[in-house]
């Protein structure tokens, strides 16, 4: 997902007012993903909004020190949903990739089985346990089954902290940090 | 995980300051990871300079006006390939150990079929440290580093010139050796950013 250009940067402003402007469009970038990514069957939506989340939580942990003290808190926050959207992710790549493998699985017994009973009426059913991958198909199974199970427990917590952050005001909280500037001063050493 | 160094910010700090200042030191860890990242049997140091790719990577977007736009392109573009490699590595390193995992609770009847599915992604791990070890030849000949580091450069503020000592042209030294030293001094350091 391309990120959405930020107007107005000026490279001879401050590190505050350009991170400022970052961070507003980040952040309605993130949100703008709802309530599209509230649908479980929306994957690129959840992907999208998981590289979106990624992206604010990258600008907050460089420049949150500029701001108001919730930009500490919304960090962690940010961090818990990409987290969260990752594990999403990483089943909706796992559940196509195993259903994938099975079917290699299947296959490649087919194709033996289809061998071994030679010129037979009939598949003999005992020949099954000659399956060059009889003995795998039941793991996979259970994977591919946990795995789906997997997707919507967690696909549940997500709309679940999504709503938590909601409630407490994630987005009006983390503008208005936005707009603060930290009493921080130093000097930087090259 | 390597943790990434905390980078200490102020409000007022010029934007192209930081950006020098935080490329430098996100392009450094980077490169500090690189050791030891081809070896499979520590999966950790392949996922630390993952998460290094993507520190990098993150702060050239974040400070991307502060860069002269043509070589900045160029180094995005061979950081994200580099990045990309990494994740073509990392990805069935994670798989694997998920797997491992998983495989540990399950019954003795279904743990044939997982550690099968682990042997598949041992072959596409193989394949990924090959991609990582072409796109690590390649940022070196292409010096990625240093390249980060003129990008740095280029990118600090120039200093105010320093004002000139006019010369008295009725002195007898004006035009002795030493009178061109204010000149030298006004120079930007070695890869500044030129003045406009």
């Amino acid at each position: 997902m391309r990120a959405r250009r930020v107007k107005g940067l000026d490279p001879d402003g401050t590190l505050a007012d350009n991170a400022e402007q970052i961070v507003r469009v980040r952040l309605d970038e993130l949100c703008g993903f709802m309530p599209t990514a509230a649908d479980p069957r929306e994957v690129v939506a959840l992907h999208d909004m998981r590289i979106a989340a990624k992206r604010l939580r990258y600008i907050l942990e460089i420049t949150g020190p500029c701001f108001g003290p919730y930009a500490k808190t919304a960090t962690r926050l940010v961090k818990d949903v990409q987290d969260l959207l990752g594990e999403i992710h990483d089943c909706d790549v796992q559940i196509p990739e195993t259903a994938a493998f099975a079917e290699m699985l299947q296959v490649a017994d087919a194709a033996a089985l289809y061998q071994a009973a030679g010129s037979a009426p009939d598949l003999d059913p005992a020949l099954l346990k000659q399956a060059p991958h009889a003995r795998e198909h039941a793991g996979v199974a259970v994977l591919q089954a946990h795995l789906r199970a997997r997707r919507l427990l967690l696909f549940d917590r997500f709309i679940e902290l999504w709503d938590d952050l909601e409630r407490k005001g994630l987005r009006a909280r983390l503008e208005y940090a936005a707009g603060e500037r930290a009493d921080v001063h130093f000097e930087p050493q090259r | 995980m390597a943790k990434a160094q905390d980078i200490e910010v102020a409000p007022s700090e010029p934007y192209r300051q930081a950006a020098a200042r935080i490329v430098r030191v996100r392009a450094g860890e980077l490169f500090e990871s690189a050791d030891g990242v081809l070896d499979t049997r520590d999966i950790e140091r392949v996922h630390d300079m993952r998460v290094a790719s993507r520190r990098l990577r993150a702060v050239l977007e974040i400070f991307a006006p502060c860069f002269p736009q043509s070589e900045f392109k160029g180094v995005l573009r061979d950081v994200k390939q580099l990045a990309d490699a990494l994740g073509e590595r990392r990805d069935p390193d994670v798989h694997i150990d998920a797997l491992r995992s998983f495989s540990k609770t399950l019954l003795a009847a279904n743990k044939p079929g997982v550690a099968r599915l682990v042997e598949d992604l041992r072959a596409r791990q193989s394949d990924g440290n090959e991609v990582l070890a072409a796109a690590l030849e390649r940022a070196q000949d292409r010096g990625l580093h240093e390249r980060l580091l003129a990008l740095a450069d280029a990118a600090e503020p120039v200093a105010p010139e320093p004002v000139a000592v006019e010369p008295d042209a009725a002195a007898p030294d004006a035009a002795a050796p030493d009178a061109a030293e204010p000149d030298a001094a006004a120079e930007p350091a070695a890869g500044g950013r030129a003045p406009a």
